[in-house]
């Protein structure tokens, strides 16, 4: 390629063991790094203190209600795809101590705030990881001007500005991805520090902040040559042919707009089971409940947030009762939330394609099968109607 | 003391060190109202919120039981006496009912005031017509109250409540002085009447029927649970009262108050910030539909 020098403007190459370095200067600049670890057997986000702590020499089968992690001889570092866990649970903790007081005689007395939030280097999160952060920081308002005081998230905020990114880009995307559809990967463009392609040679390496520039300047790391900026790319070609699964986003917006009444929804929640588990491992699944305790000397009371779910009934409990009673209901208001009504409210889609609420459902409800289905009976309809 | 509103803005809400902590406020005076229902009048402990504070009529709070937890409660007082405010309380859940055990001087939390209020802006010269089922004229006696205060600034209005039996209604000796005063055409009825009742009994949807609607100079207000708002709603839609004119307050569970924890969430819209208070051309398309 004639301008294979020109593209790798920017970009390095770190060799595999340099990785070390990495994860070592991290922790120098007082950064705990968060990275895939081998946890009972399914690939989870933890902290590590070296490369050996990291899953390798593996990589995952994921399908509809499946997930099994093979090992595998000769795999590369990351040759896995989405992790259990995105960056969710450690911007957005799933239990946050919001605060412990005392009543003191007229006055609420503060014994203890919200945790100290931690400088996190994510090291591996995945381009729809990536993209899932973006979606949360626009539902916790971090960049709304117009966001007052009562408002304000400074857990999530605090965590969000000193975290560092360094995101994988995906060689081998699992059966349920479909981040091609949903414009969030394989390749991550935006919204990291750091952004790696692993090739047999090393790590490509590209830098996306100034941040990101700093970290390179103190590690082992050579020019990549043209051969490998090709390699890299091609990589992202294939990754971009074998989406385990598609999602056509052109007009499912619409089409769930005014699908309310959509007889597919019956169909759908006569094998939801309504666990919500595809809420829990959801990227951008923002839902909470507060919960309030006392402790047993009865003046000091905790409050705490905790991950709620919109296929529990007591989710939109009112004294009239639930006011999503079934299934079809429950599930009908989670899947129009993520390809519908979340670009109302943010702007942006509530679904980033990682396919983790398909892997992780335990009857292996598929959310690009259910949408589609109910894509294809319309346009049928509307082709019976013309005919 | 008398302050003046701003009718066309949102108030900023009060909280404590940060968007999860109430501030105490004390309970005043605790007025029983029905069987399960009391009007509670709050005032903050701290004097500069309680100077500071502003609301809009339609508004709610965040009232908090340390240990318990909090419920969304409508704002029921005087807009322009916002040092002490009244919020009228059914006594049915873990936190109301806890609420209902304590006495005057007991220290509560408050968050607020949250969501959008009644148009009061748009309503300048504009017949009114109010309607109000059961707890549902707890939202609505701010407006009522704005209007006894600002002579002149709505044409007719019209308060239409209903109630279950005469003893459940809200307010009820302030009910008479409205009607005495002349200034709200106040109708009361109730589904099952007492031998003292000498007022209409039924639905307050047929109430509708015994007075006349101008539908080009009429906004209606409706409050109350889910079926009077539906059927009140299409009721002044059929009286040919264009979509634009119609508000409505919608009850969901809420845990947050500005549109954060998703539970009030109806379609696209958070109940507890882009309402409680809706036009109805904003909720045309999913209004009186199940489950959304």
């Amino acid at each position: 390629m004639a301008n294979g020098v020109n593209n790798g403007h920017g970009k390095h190459i770190l060799e595999h063991g340099g990785l070390q370095d990495l994860i070592d200067t991290l922790r120098g600049k007082g950064y705990t790094v968060i990275a895939p670890v081998l946890r009972e057997g399914v690939v989870r986000l933890g902290p590590v203190k070296g490369i050996e702590d990291i899953s390798h020499g593996i990589h995952d089968e994921q399908g509809p209600g499946t997930y099994k992690v093979v090992e595998e001889e000769g795999a590369l570092m990351f040759d896995y795809a989405a992790a259990l866990d995105s960056a969710k649970p450690f911007l957005f903790p799933p239990v946050q101590r919001l605060y412990q007081l005392h009543v003191e005689g007229e006055r609420f007395v503060l014994d203890e705030g919200p945790p100290m939030t931690q400088k996190l280097a994510f090291l591996g999160l995945r381009p729809c990881d990536v993209a899932g952060m973006k979606v949360l920081d626009r539902v916790f308002g971090i960049d709304d001007s117009r966001k007052m005081r009562c408002e304000e998230e400074n857990y999530y905020e605090q965590t969000r500005r000193d975290g560092l990114v360094i995101v994988v880009n995906c060689n081998r995307p699992g059966g349920t991805c479909f981040c091609v559809s949903m414009g969030t990967g394989p390749e991550a463009l935006e919204g990291f520090d750091l952004a790696l392609t692993e090739l047999r040679t090393g790590f490509l390496v590209s830098v996306g902040s100034e941040r990101g520039e700093q970290i390179v300047k103190e590690l082992p790391v050579r020019s990549p040559t043209a051969s490998e900026i090709e390699l890299a790319e091609l990589k992202m070609a294939r990754a971009r042919d074998r989406m385990g699964r598609k999602l056509d986003m052109q007009g499912v917006r619409e089409v769930l707009e005014r699908s309310i009444e959509h007889p597919h929804w019956d169909e759908v929640a006569k094998r939801c089971l309504s666990c919500g588990s595809c809420t829990m491992v959801c990227p951008a699944c923002f839902c909470s409940t507060v919960s309030d305790s006392t402790v047993l000397d009865e003046e000091t009371v905790e409050r705490d947030r905790l991950w709620a779910s919109c296929f529990s009934h007591q989710f939109s409990y009112t004294t009239a009762g639930p006011v999503r009673n079934s299934i079809r209901g429950r599930y009908r208001h989670w899947l129009r939330h993520k390809l519908c009504t979340f670009f109302d409210q943010f702007g942006c889609s509530g679904c980033v394609g990682c396919g983790r609420c398909i892997t992780w459902c335990p009857v292996g409800i598929d959310i690009t099968q259910e949408a589609t289905t109910i894509q294809n009976s319309e346009a049928g309809s509307r082709k019976e109607a013309q005919g | 003391m008398s302050v003046t509103i701003q009718l066309d803005r949102r108030p900023e809400p009060v909280c404590g060190m940060n968007s999860w902590v109430p501030v105490p406020a004390r309970i005043l005076k605790i007025h029983p109202e029905n069987f399960n229902t009391k009007t509670f009048t709050l005032e903050f402990v701290d004097e500069y919120l309680r100077s500071a504070y502003r609301f809009v009529p339609g508004q709610f709070n965040m009232i908090y039981v340390p240990g318990l937890g909090e419920a969304a409660i409508s704002i029921s007082s005087n807009p322009e006496e916002p040092s002490q405010l009244d919020h009228t309380i059914r006594l049915v859940g873990t936190v109301t009912r806890a609420l209902g055990r304590m006495k005057e001087g007991s220290v509560v939390g408050l968050r607020g005031a949250f969501g959008n209020g009644w148009p009061m802006e748009k309503l300048k010269g504009r017949d009114l017509l109010i309607m109000a089922g059961g707890i549902g004229l707890a939202p609505l006696r701010p407006v009522i109250y704005w209007l006894r205060n600002h002579r002149g600034y709505c044409g007719r209005v019209i308060l239409l409540y209903g109630c279950r039996t005469p003893e459940d209604r809200l307010y009820a000796q302030e009910l008479e002085e409205w009607e005495k005063e002349r200034r709200v055409d106040v109708l009361v009825t109730v589904d099952n009447a007492t031998a003292a009742w000498t007022g209409p009994v039924g639905g307050v949807v047929n109430l509708m029927r015994r007075v006349k609607v101008n539908a080009e100079r009429t906004t209606v207000l409706v409050c109350g649970p889910r079926m009077l708002n539906r059927v009140a709603a299409w009721g002044f839609l059929q009286a040919h009262v264009p979509q634009s004119q119609v508000y409505l307050s919608l009850e969901r569970n809420m845990n947050c108050g500005f549109g954060r924890c998703g539970h009030c969430q109806y379609g696209s819209k958070f109940v507890c910030r882009d309402g409680p208070v809706f036009r109805f051309d904003e909720i045309a398309d999913l209004f009186g539909k199940e489950e959304i």
